[in-house]
């Protein structure tokens, strides 16, 4: 019975961290066809913003946590016209040479790998020189949670109401609003969308803007529970790709599912069998996932979709 | 060992190697000083490959900074046996390939008279082939598993058995029998496991049970649920790396507190002083040595951290290894003087006769007191503490007395300088209780 | 074809008969300028251990040997894998768990050929895994890429003494040591390619030691490269490029493109085996660090650079970045590193090589006529 409740706050736990690790990278991949390799570093200038908003500014809590994701949203606009889209650079070029020097990587899934993976290096060094091997941290909000022998950290429950919530306001943002309108729009025909008006260039500007901002939340709410140092992003990377490709094209659907399903097999086979099989199980489950299910949960149920359609 | 008689320059883009090594020189950092080939007679060379970047920076880079701020001391006063210390200094970023390379510059081109390099057993591990083909003096000064019997290789930080084997008796005493370990999931934890199952069986204490925890796991909520489960006396902790730093801010926010005992949070890592208190409260430390560690010669005015920040004004903290790393440093240089010659062979005889050193040039050992390279396992007697932070992570010294190294002594029998050998022992082929 | 107008009459003498099986649209380069260039620098790479560091070059080498690997299941069949270091790192582990307990000469030849079949048969079951299941695409690069993070966890903790394959401990973290040292040939016939310099005095520039495996490794190299050309410009490599291309269209024409890509990864493995045999070998000394997430993106880094249409261009890339990192020091070496990836990307996106060759090509035959290597994103048909 006790060990219920234990999987059942060790389930939201993984599934928080699961949903918050893939959330940005969800967007950005499913919307752009971009890989982003330097996704853990957007989490740590995250991380570090909101650390630094709250030991050196003095901001409350929850504000630098908003800064955080504020200020790497504003950078991944800046990677966007630099180095994803070239916008800026190829504005330069034209006025100078008459051509584009950058062609866009959109859809290039190996030269975006290389292209982010030069980047990461950049921010990771970059990080390690402005601010050292580590900075301090800030304490963990919220007190444990007691049931007889056993507690659990608040904070990390109430993570998981954030990623559901999270997961919930890009619902919102694709299905409720214009600017989702048109971005479905995009991902489903670009030539078409555009054809409309829709302006697909700042389209693309703005969801990896928007990416960027996710995962540098996500960075700013697990700033008080990991060490903060230069290379934190990287705990983060194994499950987030695995939860993006799992969890197929469909953004929020496909974080959602894969967050569940995969917390759940993480989180079932840590309490049962010990972290490392935990692990060794999340990464089995993904390589049998991808084997028999190549589109991804979402893909998988758009064809089951498809057919019954078809089938009407 | 490719000795050419002709210079050995870059030979392939000559221009491009030019202005990489150019490049290198001004972006050197702190002490990245080159110096050309072959030692002369008015000096020697050391060679100081230590992680300033990568995974291992946070522990690694006050490494380096010790060396050299060891370096410095010795030359102001006059050197050793009147030779000023050249150094060739550079930064491995964590990468045991780059290890090899380097050690194979340091070794073939650079003609180092001893070697300090890496901070983790892997490599170690990496660069010993080398070491060994070569016959290269070489000090591993990280805390590490023991065990290790090499005749060139003299690995002088503490072993498993002396860190555990001050903290968890005491341990024992004070809370009781029942212990809980949870360690790294490789080589050094999965041996330090064996180590206190062997100190539990010594000390009539029961390890409840045991958890091993990938390096890349950032998670514990299981297993500060089995902890609480098992209800445990105290804990062992034998974790490592960054990501599972996150353990003990984990468990304070869940409320945890049961008392740790621990060979490797916050002597190397300072963890005391980046989380927020009291997450790092009733942790137990054995070390042989931390920055707060209260000896005259440590903590008193002018001592080893005051001159040590002088140099440094801007490092975060003094650690464990760099201690081992400033009082080898010395050791050699004793052994160099009384060896009358920096030729390797002669060093290590001179190494091999057994070096003391008192608490001026070995911080860690009380005024009076000393530490002693046994010469016949190539390891330290060190000088252990338990030191303790309460729940403002004050940190305190709650005992301390000599350990000498026992393993390779007593029960494995390594003696190198009657049989010379090239192997690391394990406790599980000597310890039932190990397995 | 640009061949026929280049060589004129030359296809019908036996070197132009010879030559034109190393040449065809799929590689860089088919004038004699070309093939002069080549055995300049094949020669420069004999006698460079006189003048630089032959060592250093031999490592760069056996990685450039990885980078052909990806090269060929990659840029030649559209096959993005990340697990080249799995199969590297198999056939590392394989020739030291079999030389170690067979340290005989002959059990040392015997652990060279395991290792590369280690490398063939596991990069054949991932293969069969994914290929035969219908995944594609970028899944294909996942699975990959999360195999090699399976890998890493698991070799990790391999520490204990249980974890030992007869005498040969895994050693986890730590790694494998005390590999014996590369030895070919049998009993009594043998000859050791570690650590056995002989010295060779050549008057005029001195005396040096000359090490066999840099020659061992030297030799494979071009030997592998050279066949490499052969196979892409055979019919099987047109149609490992007709893959690359378009899949759908292959199919359509009758070709079985899961078995094609299925041997090409599997050639592949072979091949990242044999680089991970001669690394452990030289080393003496194998962790798995292979198997980390940098090292698995180091590949796909050296090939996109050099140019993942062009085998020169994996090899020449390998060798420049490998330099450029191991001779880059000081706190602002990654940064520069990072950059130097960023704009090489983005300002050359097919690569290196090819954009050098294009250059190359138009100044000798002038604007208009370039065209060997293929536009980044431009189609190119598949003609009959």
């Amino acid at each position: 019975m006790v060990n219920g409740i234990n999987l059942a706050l060790q389930f939201l736990d993984s599934f928080a961290f699961i949903v918050l690790a893939a959330a940005g990278l969800a967007i950005i991949f499913g919307i752009m066809g971009v890989i982003n390799l330097a996704h853990g570093e957007f989490i740590l200038i995250g991380a570090y913003t909101a650390t630094l908003a709250v030991t050196q500014l003095g901001l409350p809590l929850v504000v630098a946590m908003l800064v955080g994701g504020l200020v790497t949203g504003l950078f991944g606009i800046l990677t966007e016209r630099v180095i994803i889209s070239g916008a800026w650079p190829n504005y330069i070029s034209q006025q100078t040479l008459g051509r584009d020097i950058i062609e866009p990587l959109y859809d290039r899934l190996a030269d975006s790998m290389v292209a982010t993976f030069g980047l990461s290096l950049i921010l990771t060094q970059g990080a390690r020189i402005s601010f050292g091997n580590s900075i301090d941290q800030i304490a963990t909000p919220f007190g444990a949670i007691s049931y007889g022998a056993f507690s659990y950290s608040t904070y990390r429950i109430v993570l998981a109401g954030v990623s559901i919530g999270l997961l919930l306001a890009t619902y919102y943002l694709f299905t409720r609003t214009d600017f989702g309108m048109r971005a479905r729009a995009t991902i489903q025909d670009k030539e078409t969308a555009q054809a409309m008006g829709v302006n697909t260039d700042r389209m693309y500007m703005l969801t990896f803007g928007i990416g960027s901002a996710l995962a540098g939340l996500t960075g700013a709410l697990f700033a008080p529970v990991i060490s903060m140092q230069p290379t934190l992003g990287d705990q983060f990377l194994v499950e987030a790709f695995v939860a993006v490709v799992v969890g197929g094209p469909s953004v929020v659907l496909g974080t959602a599912l894969s967050g569940g399903v995969l917390g759940a097999i993480l989180a079932t086979f840590s309490n049962l069998y010990g972290t490392f099989i935990g692990r060794i199980a999340l990464l089995v489950a993904a390589l049998i996932a991808l084997r028999f299910l190549p589109d991804g949960i979402t893909g998988f149920i758009e064809q089951l979709r498809k057919r019954r359609q078809e089938s009407d | 060992m490719n000795r050419s008689s002709v210079s050995r320059r870059q030979f392939l883009g000559a221009s491009g190697a030019a202005l990489v090594t150019g490049l290198a020189g001004c972006s050197a950092g702190e002490g990245g000083t080159s110096t050309d080939t072959a030692s002369s007679t008015d000096t020697l060379k050391i060679g100081v490959l230590e992680d300033q970047s990568g995974n291992f920076a946070l522990v690694g880079d006050p490494k380096a900074k010790a060396s050299m701020l060891a370096i410095e001391e010795i030359n102001a006063n006059g050197g050793i046996d009147g030779k000023q210390i050249e150094t060739f200094q550079r930064d491995p970023q964590s990468d045991n390939q780059r290890y090899q390379e380097l050690t194979r510059t340091a070794i073939n081109e650079e003609n180092v008279d001893a070697l300090w390099a890496g901070y983790s057993s892997a490599t170690r591990e990496a660069i010993r082939p080398i070491i060994d083909r070569n016959e290269q003096l070489y000090f591993y000064t990280t805390q590490y598993e023991g065990g290790v019997c090499d005749e060139f290789t003299f690995a002088v930080g503490p072993t498993a058995r002396q860190q555990l084997g001050i903290v968890l008796p005491y341990l024992v005493e004070e809370f009781g029998p029942d212990i809980y370990t949870i360690a790294a999931d490789y080589n050094f934890g999965q041996l330090s496991a064996d180590w206190v199952k062997v100190l539990a069986n010594e000390n009539d204490a029961n390890v409840l049970g045991e958890e091993f925890i990938p390096l890349s796991e950032s998670s514990f909520g299981s297993t500060i649920n089995r902890i609480q489960e098992a209800d445990p006396d105290f804990v062992m902790s034998m974790l490592v790396g960054a990501n599972h730093t996150s353990f003990y801010e984990q468990k304070a926010s869940a409320g945890l507190d049961v008392p740790i005992g621990t060979s490797t949070a916050m002597a190397q890592g300072y963890e005391h002083r980046r989380l927020d208190a009291p997450a790092m409260a009733n942790i137990y430390a054995g070390v042989n040595y931390m920055e707060e560690v209260p000896t005259d010669s440590n903590t008193g005015d002018g001592g080893f951290v005051d001159r040590y920040f002088e140099m440094y004004p801007d490092a975060p903290y003094l650690n464990e290894e760099a201690e081992t790393n400033y009082f080898s440093t010395y050791m050699y240089k004793k052994a160099v003087e009384q060896a009358g010659t920096t030729e390797q062979p002669e060093v290590i005889d001179a190494l091999e006769s057994g070096i003391e050193l008192g608490t001026e040039e070995a911080p860690e050992a009380p005024e009076g007191e000393t530490i002693r390279l046994d010469g016949a396992t190539h390891h330290v007697d060190h000088h252990m503490w338990i030191m303790r932070a309460d729940d403002d992570h004050n940190v305190e010294a709650v005992e301390n007395r000599q350990i000498p190294e026992t393993f390779l002594s007593e029960t494995a029998g390594c003696n190198l300088p009657e049989n010379p050998e090239q192997t690391q022992y394990t406790p599980v082929d000597y310890y039932e209780e190990a397995e | 074809m640009s061949r026929n107008s280049a060589n004129g009459e030359a296809n019908r003498s036996l070197p132009g008969r010879l030559r034109s099986r190393f040449e065809g649209p799929n590689t860089i380069g088919e004038s004699r300028g070309f093939w002069v260039g080549f055995a300049v620098a094949v020669a420069a790479l004999v006698v460079y251990p006189a003048f630089g560091d032959g060592s250093q070059l031999s490592l760069f080498m056996v990685l450039a040997l990885l980078g052909l690997s990806l090269s060929v299941v990659w840029g030649y069949s559209g096959v993005l894998s990340f697990g080249q270091v799995v199969f590297f790192g198999i056939g590392a582990y394989t020739f030291g768990v079999v030389s170690i307990n067979f340290a005989t000469p002959g059990g040392i030849t015997a652990a060279v050929v395991a290792g590369i079949v280690g490398g063939g048969v596991s990069a054949a079951i991932l293969g069969y895994f994914m290929f035969y299941g219908g995944v594609r695409d970028v899944y294909v690069t996942i699975i990959t890429l999360v195999s090699t993070i399976v890998m890493h966890t698991f070799m990790a903790q391999t520490a204990g003494s249980e974890w030992a394959i007869g005498e040969a401990a895994l050693g986890g973290f730590n790694g494998m040591p005390d590999i014996p040292l590369l030895t070919l040939g049998i009993e009594g016939a043998s000859y050791q390619f570690i650590y056995n310099p002989f010295p060779m005095r050549i008057i005029g520039i001195g005396s040096f030691e000359i090490s066999p495996f840099y020659y061992l490794v030297l030799l494979l190299l071009v030997g592998t490269y050279l066949g490499l050309r052969v196979l892409v410009n055979s019919d099987y490599g047109r149609v490992m490029v007709a893959v690359r291309e378009d899949e759908d269209r292959t199919e359509m024409f009758g070709y079985n493109v899961t078995r094609i890509k299925f041997v090409v990864f599997t050639l592949g493995g072979a091949l990242a085996g044999l680089s991970g045999v001669l690394y452990a070998a030289r080393n003496v000394y194998i962790d798995p660090t292979v198997f980390s997430l940098l090292f698995a993106t180091l590949p796909v880094i050296w090939v996109s650079i050099g140019g993942r249409k062009s085998l020169l261009g994996a090899v020449v890339a390998t060798l420049a970045i490998e330099y450029l990192r191991i001779s880059m020091a000081g706190e602002l070496a990654l940064v520069l590193l990072g950059t130097l990836l960023l704009v090489t990307i983005l300002v050359l996106p097919s690569g290196f090589v090819p954009w050098l060759h294009e250059r190359i090509v138009e100044t000798r035959l002038g604007p208009g006529e370039a065209g060997g290597a293929d536009a980044p994103d431009a189609p190119s048909e598949v003609s009959d």
